[in-house]
């Protein structure tokens, strides 16, 4: 309605204009011309001009000067003293047509201006009243004015006044002091109407019916106000979540969401209409609460539109007390607003000709319902509702129009409105550069209104053309339910506890009851007022919260802000942190990088170096119980430099790595080789170091024959420790089929080869074999080729440890003149075996594989102190006893040492001259010189017969010893040793720590010379003794693995004994009568006593002591067995209760009583206790039976057995 | 609104760490270009043995290449040192935030009251819900990296979680994520076996050479934090082995 407003305006300054023209010539202007300015300033409109004047009681004088016309029902008063025009009757036929056919506001203005002359007319009238001029005004009043003199004012000075003194100040002001909010809500604002009055005092007087006290209206004052204040509390929770702005509002009347300072748009604070101030005729917004007329006025009651079917919208109250739309009203002719500033109330309904209620309404079909207005289009008669069309979105249009006739410029709005068929062709172009605006409008009208008919036939369903005015209603559901559906204020609900809380600080018998009476009728007051709350105070309160609200909001923002920094300084120290993170992650990454370039450095520049350290490692590795970790400590055991020369350990080894003495593998296998023989020469093979020794050789070939084909494929360079410039070939894995390695187990295909050579080319292919998948074949093959590698392995091991025995630190040279001492061997012995066994010999073709005989340990003489000796190397605790030996034999000539050297080491060499079959005992060498002193006598002839011409002289110079010692063999148990074997043991040590270099040659001589000679003394034992073949085919029990060395030995010596024809004599080892620990399968080794099968039936004395006889049967069971196996049998009698016999072989026996520690390992050997108590009672009855024959003392039979 | 003291005293606190990390930098740079120089001497010495190998003695030979050995010491020392500044500048900037973090969510707590105390419950409780209902929703991402433990690997480490969760709990409501979210770091850190982003709870390896460090917990199929000491599934095989 700004449009209306402002054309309202216009005509105002029309108005004014003439007012201030005419102020002019009125000059002074008395009490009433203000009155004039008004009515001019009022909307010129007849109705209200009338109504006005009517109400204006006239003075005696005024109405002494009036005439007092009725006319049409409408009084209108002149002045008798103006000139009235003549109309005649044409005229006025010709007025009443143009306001009929033009615009209702049109004939408005007119009738305006119409008035306005009537209206100066009187005023003209009042001042010539006043003033007595009278003037000509009259139809040209303009002509009068300019006309006219301007009166002049007339004063005249009073002399006589006296200004009266003011009346005196009061002493004291009432002031008016607004309460606080919080001093309001201590008291009760709500005032009692005549209402509650009424109903408390219904109340009271059923209460003292009932014999209660009533209740004073104070309480139910207070009450009504705590019941509000609940509810204000309870509607603010609720309502601040929806938004009462509705930013998209736009004014129902002229569908314009345009909203100005001076015309904001109003929403009612119950149905939510929304209406410009001007288009409502709202000239200043109330405070507080605004209702639209239809809340206020009929609240509870829907109403209808007497000049359109449709509901929703502004409806303003018409004179007659109906309801009509305020835009039915503006565009409806004959209807218009009784006052165009309030826009209210709507009049002329009545005016409305019969034929323009009788239209049909095109858009909702409805006939006789409401008035329409047609089509401005010429000719066109389509008739429709103002609501109607603007819900369609027809072109309707108000224009304010200047006119200019002959009444001068008039101001005048043109409302035109087309149906759809003639919407002006502007209108699309308009409707598509303003789409907001026209389609909007048609979107918006169709929402603001609902069809009555629907509602009514819902509730009657009797109206006619229903169905197609719901088909209507339902197409626009969405612009139904927001007008209908927007609620009335809601009357909030105030739970239970909080109307306790209510009434607690009030005193009212039966309480509850009074409360619920209460807060019912409290709660019907308010539906009654729609919700309105019934303080005032209260309610602009909650408004005023919603701008307070906005503060704390303020507040919330400000901390949101502070907020909002401090999280941006987190998200900053956060990213720094990440990124710290990530640096140290860089840093990191770096540090590895270092270490990664360095191992590749290391890598580059020595990686014989790195290889050689991976391969000692491992090596080290196998050597689980650290024995070779560190070197030997010389203090705990002083003389193992006597025996090694050059000790070796891995420590060692690791040292002389750093340092860049190996520069290849075979230099660190060669320091690998030495350490093993270093320690299998001091340790004897039943020591714990023996074993470990024997394995880590084993494993560590294994380990070094890898690395060698490692570097081999690797490509190193020896000489500077890098690798070689360009890759070395590939190593051509050689497929080994069966008949290579077949060819290779062959001996005779060897013979062109060294022994070391064969050994490793064997180890290849055992390696290979090992490799190949598994089959018969393979087991079989590896089976043999570990059995040479076995054998050759001895013979190695023989050679080696006499060339280091006598080459003592020649290292270097020691292979090579292995190499050549073994060729020469291996002619020699072939050679000098001929002319010995073919003689001697039945066998000679046994002579090859004969096992070595040497390595009598028997013969070794016990000493106290050897017993006692302490120290983890046993072995070397004897070395140091015949270190004693040495100090105790000072004074004896080198020469005898010498030549006693060369004997031992040709005693000990026999087993070298036999090609294949080797022992790995090494260190057995040390203990058996001496023993062997005996047999030196008998070989010396023999090296004599060889005619090796140094050791023909040793052995002359040595003649005399062993002469004597010949003399030992008949007690070759007696513990103490007689001086001369003393002697020869220590010189032998002697040499032997020394390791004379000086005669290395003499002595390479001396065991060739000792080869040969043990080759014929062994042949000639086996061509004397039964026993020897079952000797000769020990070497296949060898090759399984087991040590059968010492039962070599025996038979050598037994042979040796029978070679002398004394029998029991010579073998100082397993001769009859000697103890040992006789091993049967299942048990653990028991003390036994080995006799002699062949003894005499009648039974023989031991130094007095009767041994027992064999059962014919055991002898009968001993002598097949040995024909059964080839194998010589020993016939055992154990020192168990029963003293049961047995026959053993060679390996399954031990010595006993000869060292301390063993004989403690072999008492230990039993699992159970109660099976090492009876090894332990046996031995004790060996021993018993040791020292009687010792001791040749008194002996008891009955002790024995 | 006036900011609380502590949260001035914070600021000033602050100060100094733009200055101490741009020392720490320039320090590891410095110590970065040191050994940089190192490895060129490394890298000269290698040649020269390199060409000069096949005439020198063993002893030499040692000699040289202990020079290399101890070139290499040094750079080691440059990198541990460099490593170790880091992980210093690390625990600088994590005190700090684990500060802020404590000083907000006081901050936060003294708010809350103070809009209790001051009457507007409704509205403001409405807006905190609000607020922290947005939190709640972005909670999944927020708190990654948040109280990240100050991860030393030196320090023996403690079964700590990266993400104290109350404490995350307590801070969020007050930060209107809305405001800020951080934006994804495309150079951000991974973590894990599955080589994601931190968040959530997660567990520190105790293995302090251990490659990857942090764990989401249903990653190595944790709910609670173990007893005691705790490795990945990587390091308990290569302990294994040992």
């Amino acid at each position: 309605m700004r449009k209306l407003r402002k054309r309202v305006g216009q005509s105002r300054a029309g108005g004014f204009g003439r007012g201030m023209v005419r102020g002019k010539d009125q000059g002074q202007v008395g009490p009433s011309s203000l009155a004039d300015t008004d009515a001019l300033l009022c909307p010129p409109s007849p109705c209200r001009l009338n109504f006005s004047t009517t109400r204006d009681t006239l003075t005696y004088a005024q109405a002494q000067k009036m005439v007092e016309i009725e006319l049409e029902g409408r009084l209108h008063r002149i002045n008798i003293c103006d000139q009235l025009s003549v109309v005649t009757e044409d005229e006025m036929l010709a007025q009443d047509l143009t306001e009929c056919n033009s615009n209702k506001e049109n004939s408005e203005q007119r009738q305006g201006n119409k008035q306005t002359t009537s209206k100066s007319k009187r005023k003209d009238g009042k001042h010539t009243a006043k003033k007595k001029s009278s003037s000509q005004y009259g139809l040209q009043n303009q002509v009068a004015h300019n006309q006219t003199p301007l009166p002049k004012p007339t004063f005249r000075n009073v002399d006589t006044f006296t200004a009266s003194e003011a009346p005196p100040l009061p002493v004291a002001y009432y002031r008016f002091m607004e309460k606080s909010g919080e001093e309001l809500d201590n008291e009760a604002e709500y005032d009692m109407d005549e209402e509650d009055m009424a109903w408390l005092e219904m109340v009271n007087q059923k209460r003292v019916s009932d014999g209660h006290a009533s209740v004073p209206p104070d309480t139910f004052e207070l009450l009504i106000d705590r019941l509000e204040r609940e509810s204000i509390l309870e509607s603010r929770s609720q309502t601040l979540s929806q938004s009462t702005i509705d930013e998209d509002a736009y004014c129902c009347v002229c569908l314009d969401d345009e909203c100005l300072n001076s015309n904001v748009i109003l929403f009612c604070d119950i149905c939510n209409l929304a209406v410009h101030q001007e288009c409502y005729g709202v000239p200043y917004i109330p405070e507080g609460q605004w209702l639209c007329r239809r809340c206020l006025q009929s609240p509870s009651r829907p109403v209808d539109c007497v000049l359109c079917p449709n509901r929703g919208g502004a409806f303003k109250q018409t004179s007659e007390g109906s309801w009509a739309h305020v835009i039915c009203a503006i565009w409806i002719p004959e209807v218009c607003f009784a006052n165009t500033v309030f826009l209210e109330p709507v009049e002329g309904v009545n005016n409305i000709p019969p034929a323009r209620w009788k239209l049909t309404c095109y858009l909702c079909k409805q006939k006789g319902r409401g008035a329409s207005i047609q089509c401005h289009k010429a000719n066109c008669y389509r008739a429709f509702h103002v609501t109607c069309a603007q819900r369609a979105g027809l072109y309707m249009k108000i224009d304010p129009v200047r006119e200019t006739g002959a009444n001068g410029t008039t101001f005048t709005v043109k409302k035109t409105a087309f149906c759809e068929n003639h919407s002006p062709p502007g209108m699309e172009t308009e409707g598509d550069e303003d789409n907001g605006l026209v389609g909007g409008r048609g979107n918006r009208g169709q929402r603001s209104y609902t069809l009555v008919p629907s509602l009514q036939q819902s509730q009657n369903g009797r109206k006619k053309g229903s169905a197609s005015q719901q088909k209507k209603t339902q197409k626009n559901p969405s612009g139904t339910s927001r007008k209908t559906g927007v609620p009335l204020l809601l009357v909030p609900q105030i739970p239970s506890f909080r109307l306790n809380k209510i009434c607690t600080g009030v005193s009212v018998e039966r309480k509850n009851q009074f409360m619920q009476r209460l807060h019912n009728y409290w709660l019907l007051k308010r539906h009654s007022r729609n919700g309105v709350p019934l303080i005032r105070r209260l309610h602009s309160h909650l408004q005023a919260q919603k701008s307070e609200q906005r503060e704390p909001d303020a507040k919330l923002q400000a901390v949101r802000e502070e907020l909002k920094y401090w999280q941006k300084l987190r998200q900053d120290l956060e990213k720094a942190r990440l990124l710290i993170e990530l640096i140290r992650k860089r840093e990191r990454l770096k540090r590895e990088q270092m270490k990664l370039q360095q191992a590749v450095l290391e890598l580059q520049l020595t990686p014989a170096l790195v290889f050689l350290r991976s391969t000692l490692e491992q090596l080290q590795e196998k050597d689980t119980d650290q024995i070779f970790t560190s070197p030997v400590n010389l203090k705990e055991v002083p003389d193992y430099l006597e025996f090694v020369s050059e000790p070796m350990d891995f420590s060692t080894m690791h040292d002389k790595l750093e340092a860049h003495k190996y520069s290849s593998v075979a230099d660190l296998e060669s320091d690998f080789n030495l350490m093993i023989s270093n320690c299998l020469r001091y340790n004897s093979n039943d020591t714990v170091f023996h074993k470990a020794a024997m394995q880590l050789r084993e494993v560590g070939g294994a380990i070094l024959r890898h690395a060698q084909l490692q570097a081999l494929s690797i490509g190193l360079d020896p000489s500077t420790g890098m690798h070689l410039p360009e890759q070395a070939s590939k190593h051509n894995a050689t497929v080994s089929w069966w008949d290579e390695v077949d060819l290779l187990l062959d001996p005779e295909n060897r013979v062109h080869m060294c022994r070391e050579e064969q050994l490793k080319t064997l180890l290849d292919k055992l390696d290979l074999v090992a490799s190949m998948r598994t089959s018969g074949g393979r087991t079989k093959r590896m089976r043999l080729l570990r059995r040479e590698i076995n054998s050759l392995r001895h013979k190695i091991s023989h050679r080696d440890r006499n060339s280091r025995l006598l080459n003592g630190k020649i290292k270097g040279e020691k292979m090579d003149y292995i190499t050549s001492n073994t060729d020469l061997k291996k002619s020699t012995s072939q050679k000098v075996q001929e002319p010995t066994c073919p003689a001697s010999s039945p066998l000679p073709g046994d002579a090859p594989p004969n096992p070595p005989m040497f390595c009598l340990e028997m013969g070794r003489t016990t000493t106290p102190a050897e017993s006692n000796k302490p120290g983890n190397r046993k072995r070397r605790a004897k070395g140091k006893e015949r270190g004693l030996k040495e100090n105790h034999d000072q004074t004896l000539e080198d020469d005898e040492s010498f030549q006693d050297a060369v004997i031992r080491v040709s005693s000990t060499e026999n087993p070298s001259d036999l090609p294949k079959m080797g022992v790995g005992r090494r260190t057995s060498v040390l203990f058996k010189k001496a023993k062997n002193g005996t047999r030196l006598t008998k070989d010396k002839p023999v090296l004599l017969q060889n005619g090796v011409s140094k050791a023909e002289n040793d052995v002359s110079l040595k003649q005399t010893t062993p002469a004597k010692l010949l003399s030992a063999p008949p007690a070759p148990k007696s513990p103490p040793p007689s001086p001369h074997q003393l002697r020869s043991r220590g010189l032998s040590t002697c040499s032997d720590g020394e390791g004379e270099k000086a005669h290395s040659s003499p002595e390479e001589n001396g065991i060739t010379n000792g080869l040969k000679r043990q080759s014929s003394n062994s042949s000639d034992s086996e061509s004397c003794t039964p026993t020897f073949p079952a000797h000769s085919s020990s070497p296949p029990k060898r090759s399984r693995g087991k040590p059968a060395l010492s039962k070599v030995p025996v038979g050598e010596d037994v042979n040796g004994v029978s070679n002398a024809s004394k029998e029991t004599s010579q073998n100082d080892e397993m001769e009859p009568l000697t103890l040992v620990w006789a091993k049967c399968r299942g048990y653990p080794s028991y003390p036994a006593m080995i006799v002699n099968p062949n003894m005499p039936r009648e039974g023989i004395l031991h130094n007095g002591i009767p041994i027992p006889v064999p059962p014919a049967d055991v002898l009968d069971l001993g002598k097949r067995r040995q024909e059964e196996t080839e194998e010589k049998f020993f016939l055992v009698l154990f020192f168990d209760t029963k003293r049961t016999w047995q026959w053993l072989p060679l390996d399954k026996l031990h010595h006993m009583g000869i060292d301390d520690t063993v004989d403690r390992l072999r008492l230990m050997e039993g699992k159970k206790p109660n099976v090492r108590k009876s090894v332990h009672m046996a031995y004790d009855r060996a021993m018993t039976h040791l020292s009687h024959v010792k001791e040749n003392s008194t002996f008891n039979p009955s002790n024995f057995i | 609104m006036a900011t609380a003291i502590y949260l001035e005293h914070y600021l000033d606190s602050i100060e100094n760490l733009p200055c101490d990390l741009q020392r720490n930098f320039t320090l590891m740079r410095e110590l970065d270009n040191r050994a940089e120089e190192k490895k060129c001497e490394i890298d000269k010495l290698a040649e020269e043995y390199i060409k000069s190998v096949r005439n020198l003695a063993p002893d030499q030979r040692v000699e040289h290449l202990q020079k290399i050995q101890s070139g290499f010491s040094k750079c080691k020392e440059y990198s541990d040192d460099k490593v170790q500044l880091a992980m210093q500048t690390y625990e600088m900037v994590d005190k700090h935030i684990r500060r802020l973090d404590a000083d907000l969510a006081r901050f936060e707590n003294e708010l809350k009251e103070k809009l209790d105390v001051s009457g507007y419950e409704s509205p403001d409780n409405r807006s905190v819900k609000k607020v922290s209902g947005r939190g709640s929703l972005k909670e999944k991402r927020r708190p990654k990296g948040r109280g990240r433990k100050p991860s030393d690997d030196d320090s023996p480490r403690k079964k700590k979680m990266k993400n104290s969760p109350e404490f995350s709990d307590s801070v969020l409501p007050v930060h209107p994520s809305d405001v800020l979210d951080m934006p994804v770091d495309p150079n951000e850190p991974t973590y894990c076996l599955c080589h994601q982003v931190s968040y959530g709870e997660m567990i520190g390896c105790d293995n302090p050479d251990c490659p990857i460090e942090w764990f989401h917990f249903a990653c190595v199929d944790l709910t609670t934090k173990p007893k005691g000491k705790w490795f990945c599934p990587r390091c308990t095989q290569d302990r294994k082995k040992k």
